[in-house]
């Protein structure tokens, strides 16, 4: 008898041991792809954009080095290739961390800015670079006579592109730190900071910065404060109006490091993600004219947040949250339906020594799954790392990629994908996590069983144009009229 | 047995695949989120009974109500972080001049000295959602007929002329109440005499309580004293 129960006790014991390692014992998410990377040597990097830097109609990853060369990483030949030749782009005394491209001057070519920071707060030495190009060499256009009274002489961090009239001609928000916020737009051929008269010159410790349809059907900008208040500006004709508190974004006594826009709900619109440093991590979502925040424990737990990132990185239809820890380990979340934050356990990129900083998404090898490339440094010396996500074969995609009137990448646009299981918007990425700006094309895993496939695009002028989709697993370019 | 062991596997499975369903209340991050409602010219100077007001505002269960008032320091307006310990102290009750002890959430430990010297300690009943309850609260008498009234606390928070302004903070018989006394009961003998021979509470507010007003330079410094006093 006693023998009897032993055994049915053991076989009880076995199926619980059996469920805990089912729980626990789940494949790896990524899968390291650094070693792709030329030259892939210790360095201090931050920001990361990525645009078309050589104009082939490919995108390559703009990297910036702090002290060390900014990089502009090609796929080619199954490597990660710098294609930089350039001193004015690599500029290593010049301290660059934050970059983000777009179309300034409306010749459908995306112009860069780097934003050099040698000094934490206040005044610093150099000023930032706007780089255009003419032929194949790159020149600075505050280096211009007629634009050094422009120059930003002011420490700072992240910078968005904001084409804040909805006529395609892009504005920089720079958000400093400890001096007045600048907005640079090209007036009379002249770059013009016009933060003052647009009410952005507010002084803070500016850290992170989203634009774009958040409010209006106009860019609206997002901006995650250190040691002050996070601004939230809705955009009212070009002019902007800060309507965090009213919001209830202003987090007052927060210290904001990364954001994002993402669908949370997968309602159609686009709501925000702020990551904390040392704080509760944000998810927004607007209700009832404010935003509440419906992160999980698991999802608001403080973290020596980076950059974060929203996108789907698994193909599988549900967008993941990639947090970038710096000297903490890497955090990643799945976006259920109904705002639902599932913790994805992962080894692969999880970099628990990793001085993460800037980290940026694309689909650098023209593959249908998004990379994932981080900037590591700060205050150690470390190499990039490159991810990508161990796909199911059968996961299927879409990707939107529109361009303006002026053929540029429509950078702020809100692209929405529309079928029997969701309705799914996604900002074409003007800039976002910490320092960094995104590719410029809305990425879609398909979900099982999805059908009825319609895709709204909404541009930055608030029009928008809708289309039937019939065939996944590829790359549809939308032209603006 | 063997029924007994399915019924077990069945609640192990449910418990351990389904987690918990219900989000535990984040008492510290309400509060973070909600510090510019409470202050919003963002002076939080000796503004504990903001956040008392603010807390006793909400339709809350009495476990609520304990647990929000363990994450500021009636002193100095500061947010405490969850983990933090209190201290045992003991404070004189208004209506008695008895000693009553219990345990006070303070961010450093200045602010327990002031607390003891220069506020009392009253008894409050309240109704909250689970019902009616009695606790020990800390007062200050009324500042806002004060000369000194100290220029880095908002007076507008406490005061309308020279009555206290009960819509933004709470008052018992003419006194504002700045927090709450955790655990608040007659003292014992052998209580008093812990707290007097403590570290903190005997020997350093000894020291700090005999400190000439215009020489302390830790915690608010003078701001509560001035406001309390």
């Amino acid at each position: 008898m006693f023998i009897k129960k032993m055994k049915n006790l053991t076989r009880y014991l076995t199926l619980i041991f059996f469920v805990i390692l089912t729980n626990n014992t789940r494949a790896e998410f990524f899968e390291d792809l650094s070693k792709i990377i030329e030259n892939n040597e210790k360095r201090l990097s931050y920001g990361i954009s990525v645009t078309d830097f050589n104009m082939d109609g490919k995108y390559e990853f703009l990297v910036t080095g702090f002290g060390y060369p900014n990089l502009a990483l090609s796929f080619q030949d199954g490597k990660l290739k710098n294609l930089n030749q350039q001193k004015i782009f690599s500029d290593t005394l010049k301290r660059t961390i934050g970059v983000a491209a777009c179309d300034i001057d409306k010749d459908g070519f995306e112009e860069i800015y780097f934003l050099n920071t040698d000094t934490y707060s206040g005044d610093k030495k150099y000023s930032d670079r706007l780089l255009d190009i003419e032929g194949n060499n790159f020149f600075d256009l505050f280096e211009l006579e007629k634009n050094k009274e422009n120059l930003n002489l002011t420490a700072g961090r992240s910078v968005v592109c904001v084409d804040r009239k909805g006529d395609g001609e892009y504005g920089i928000y720079v958000a400093n730190y400890g001096g007045p916020t600048r907005f640079y737009e090209i007036e009379d051929e002249l770059i013009k900071d016009k933060a003052q008269s647009l009410n952005l010159d507010n002084i803070t410790g500016g850290r992170a910065v989203v634009s774009g349809h958040i409010l209006s059907d106009r860019a609206d900008i997002f901006a995650a404060n250190e040691r002050g208040a996070n601004f939230l500006y809705k955009n009212n004709n070009g002019n902007f109006e800060d309507v965090a508190f009213d919001y209830r974004v202003d987090d007052a006594i927060q210290n904001g490091r990364g954001t994002a826009l993402s669908d949370i709900y997968y309602r159609g619109r686009l709501d925000i993600l702020s990551g904390n440093w040392l704080g509760y991590h944000r998810a927004w979502v607007l209700k009832k004219n404010q935003f509440k925040d419906v992160g999980n424990k698991d999802f608001d737990k403080p973290s020596r947040i980076r950059t974060i990132i929203s996108a789907d990185f698994d193909n599988d239809g549900f967008d993941e949250v990639f947090m970038n820890n710096i000297a903490e380990p890497n955090k990643l979340f799945r976006i259920k339906d109904n705002g639902k934050f599932e913790q994805i356990t992962f080894q692969v990129g999880l970099e628990a020594n990793g001085y993460g900083t800037g980290a940026a998404v694309a689909d650098i090898d023209n593959d249908g799954v998004l990379e994932l490339l981080i900037a590591r440094g700060e205050s150690k010396e470390q190499p990039l790392t490159l991810y990508k996500a161990k796909v199911n074969k059968e996961n299927k995609y879409l990707r939107i990629k529109p361009l303006n009137k002026y053929g540029a990448p429509a950078r702020g646009t809100t692209v929405t994908l529309i079928t029997n299981k969701r309705k799914h918007s996604k900002t074409i990425d003007a800039g976002s996590g910490y320092l960094c700006q995104m590719e410029p094309v809305a990425h879609y895993g398909i979900r099982k069983d999805e059908k009825n496939f319609k895709v709204e695009v909404k541009w930055t002028n608030g029009s928008k144009e809708l289309f039937n989709v019939s065939e996944l697993n590829q790359t549809i370019t939308i032209k603006q009229k | 047995m063997k029924k007994f062991l399915n019924l077990s596997l069945i609640i192990f499975l449910i418990l351990f695949q389904l987690k918990s369903f219900a989000e535990e209340k984040n008492y510290h991050k309400e509060l973070i989120t909600d510090w510019s409602r409470i202050f919003p010219d963002k002076n939080r100077n000796a503004a504990g009974p903001k956040f008392f007001k603010y807390i006793i505002d909400k339709k809350i269960t009495y476990k609520d109500f304990i647990e929000f008032n363990k994450l500021y320091c009636a002193v100095s307006g500061s947010l405490i972080d969850p983990n933090s310990d209190s201290e045992f102290l003991f404070i004189e009750e208004t209506k008695t001049r008895k000693k009553i002890c219990g345990n006070y959430y303070r961010c450093c430990v200045p602010c327990s000295c002031d607390l003891m010297k220069y506020s009392e300690t009253q008894k409050m009943k309240y109704e909250f959602k689970d019902g009616l309850k009695e606790f020990y609260v800390l007062t200050i008498k009324n500042p806002c007929d004060k000369q000194d009234f100290p220029n880095r606390v908002n007076k507008n928070y406490f005061c309308d002329g020279k009555k206290i302004k009960k819509s933004e903070v709470y008052s018992l018989d003419d006194r504002i109440v700045i927090g709450l006394l955790h655990n608040g009961k007659n003292c014992e003998k052998d209580e008093i005499d812990f707290v007097k021979s403590h570290q903190v509470t005997g020997r350093y507010c000894n020291l700090r309580n005999n400190t000439p007003l215009e020489n302390l330079d830790a915690g608010m410094g003078d701001i509560f004293i001035k406001l309390a006093r």
